[in-house]
């Protein structure tokens, strides 16, 4: 690193200020980052605002206009029940939404919490969650999104009923944490494995400071740049699962299908009515893109040198 | 060398125990059993003394931890027994599938190391022109699609003559023939084609600045030895593990592409076999899928030290 040698005359709290303003700088420097991040936007605004943007109702069934070719009147068609695809899609960014947020956020979580243990203690529980990971690794994740979806039973999951949210979304949600976290524990662990022999973690212990704190005050935030990048082109990842397990008629259906669902739904209308298939694939396609041009610039602006 | 192929096939063993666990465990849980989703309807109609006697003689009805290590058993002998809804030997419905979803991996893989090497070289040969930013943004875009939706599109481009040309075939296996295969390799080698550029390309710059690129240029090397035989050859190792870690990803996608193909590989087989609950046949595809995987990330990880003697594994 170049400017070590300045950042380590400023005081602690300088030389945060100062790292973190070269990596903003660094991040708006890069154009396609910014287009990332702009799409991103510009998706969470669809899936918020779809009650109030999109043309039609989603779900009216309108048989006259059924299979209707993109047009002035529908924007992007309709489907074989005469819905509006594009008003479809507004409200199926909702739910690639929410992947993003609460499916990865679970398996970051996991990831981060598992990692920091792992690193941490090392020894027995190190090699045990080690070799989980490894197969984790080896289960093709949309294989055990199957078994998963096949074995839960919603039905008596009462709680996510009475907060008003769909348990079958939520069952997939925590699927697709569970097979997402292996990455992030093992980017965690290097990082914790790296740390731990570092002079101000050796002071922190001589000082008496509980392992909690130690991990969550000392190392976490000395830790958690790689993963933060790591997350973001996992969210990504998370995204195309989701869309395949859709795709396979196994994901989010209800109340609203996601984008998946809906190229499941259209294949079979391929020749005559191309466009209920392809739009919400471009959909997920460009939703996908956005995270990842966003990933790749935080990764580049972390670390110039840093790529894979 | 020795020691560690050793050491790495015992280091497999917790490994495949656990894998084998958590795929018990799921198949165990399965809500229903194979008697009910096989015949519906007519399940009703037996008498219970009937269901008690097919129970017994598939020995579902038995404790978690007899029924876990008899199939333990029977794993390892390679004796899987029959499907107990295609009355098949599960061997004979792996020995059949197996082979071809191979076949459309390796396809998948060419096309990735073939498109992706050359596109992370001239990517990294031209560093930031207008080729190199196209090359990566391309690689990013195709690392973003849903691979059942090429797969579509692709369908829709290549096998409809009112959207496009129709030189290939829609689906299917064909009989083998390889003309067959085009479509869903392609489909199926994109995002990792994606991915290898990507690596490539960095690892190519990352080797660039090296001292024996240096040598081999003062002594008046070709440009292209140098390139390939000192520049790329050094730079493939990431290459490696990178497709050591994405065969699982790449078996997931080759389920995708053989529901879009039609394609009668092992990933056909599975779902089915999950939605009727067939204990047998789901163990078999995932256990020697899981082995399989761990495989052949340890032939990448041996290959390291094939392609750069410089690692040696104590």
């Amino acid at each position: 690193m170049a400017n070590t040698g300045t950042v380590a005359q400023l005081k602690p709290e300088e030389a945060k200020n100062a790292n973190r303003s070269r990596f903003v700088r660094a991040f708006l420097r890069n154009r396609v980052a910014l287009f990332g991040l702009g799409i991103v936007i510009i998706v969470v605004f669809c899936a918020v605002t779809a009650p109030f943007i999109s043309p039609y109702d989603p779900n009216t069934i309108n048989p006259v206009d059924r299979l209707t070719p993109p047009g002035s009147v529908y924007f992007l068609g309709t489907d074989d029940f005469g819905r509006d695809i594009f008003s479809r899609l507004l409200y199926g960014a909702s739910i690639s939404i929410q992947i993003a947020i609460i499916a990865q956020g679970i398996s970051v979580t996991l990831g981060v919490s598992i990692g920091l243990i792992s690193g941490w203690y090392g020894g027995l529980i190190d090699d045990l969650i080690m070799r989980i990971t490894d197969a984790i690794f080896a289960l093709p994740g949309l294989i055990f999104l199957i078994v998963w979806v096949n074995i839960i039973d919603t039905s008596q999951w009462t709680f996510f009923n009475n907060i008003g949210f769909d348990p079958q979304k939520a069952s997939i949600f925590i699927a697709l944490g569970l097979i997402g976290w292996a990455s992030d524990a093992r980017m965690m662990r290097s990082q914790v494995l790296s740390l731990k022999e570092r002079e101000y973690i050796i002071a922190a212990q001589a000082l008496g400071l509980s392992v909690p704190r130690i991990l969550i005050r000392h190392i976490l935030p000395n830790a958690i740049a790689p993963t933060i990048v790591l997350a973001t082109l996992g969210i990504a990842g998370v995204i195309l699962t989701e869309s395949g397990l859709s795709f396979l008629g196994l994901g989010v259906q209800i109340p609203n299908p996601s984008w998946g669902t809906m190229i499941d739904a259209g294949r079979n209308f391929t020749t005559n009515a191309w466009w209920y298939a392809v739009f919400p694939g471009v959909a997920i396609m460009i939703t996908v893109l956005g995270f990842n041009f966003v990933g790749d610039g935080l990764r580049d602006a972390l670390d110039p040198k840093l790529y894979e | 060398m020795l020691k560690y192929i050793a050491r790495r096939l015992i280091q497999m063993i917790p490994t495949l125990l656990i894998t084998y666990t958590i795929i018990f465990a799921l198949t165990y849980l399965m809500p229903g059993d194979p008697l009910r989703a096989s015949l519906g309807e007519e399940y009703n109609r037996l008498s219970p003394e009937t269901i008690a006697q097919i129970e017994e003689a598939l020995g579902i009805n038995r404790p978690f931890h007899e029924q876990y290590f008899e199939f333990l058993g029977r794993m390892i002998r390679f004796d899987l027994g029959q499907s107990y809804i295609q009355k098949e030997p599960v061997v004979d419905i792996i020995g059949y599938r197996l082979p071809r979803t191979i076949q459309l991996m390796l396809g998948g893989l060419t096309v990735s190391l073939t498109l992706g090497i050359s596109a992370g070289i001239i990517s990294a040969i031209k560093q930031y022109t207008w080729i190199d930013h196209a090359l990566m943004i391309f690689a990013l875009i195709g690392l973003s699609m849903p691979v059942f939706w090429q797969g579509l599109i692709a369908q829709l481009l290549f096998t409809q003559s009112a959207y496009g040309v129709a030189i290939f075939p829609v689906a299917g296996w064909g009989n083998g023939d390889l003309w067959y295969m085009v479509l869903p390799s392609l489909v199926l080698g994109t995002s990792l084609s994606a991915t290898v550029a990507r690596i490539t390309r960095s690892s190519m710059l990352e080797v660039r600045s090296q001292d024996y690129l240096q040598t081999a240029r003062a002594k008046g090397l070709k440009r292209n030895t140098i390139l390939i035989r000192h520049h790329l050859r050094n730079a493939l190792l990431p290459v490696l593990t990178v497709i050591g870690l994405q065969i699982a990803g790449l078996l997931g996608g080759s389920l995708l592409t053989e529901t879009v193909f039609n394609w009668p590989g092992l990933g056909r087989a599975i779902v089915p076999a999950i939605q009727t609950r067939d204990t047998p046949v789901i163990m078999g595809i995932l256990t020697y899928g899981a082995i399989v995987i761990l495989a052949v990330n340890l032939i990448t990880d041996v290959m390291y030290a094939v392609v750069d003697p410089r690692i040696r594994y104590s």
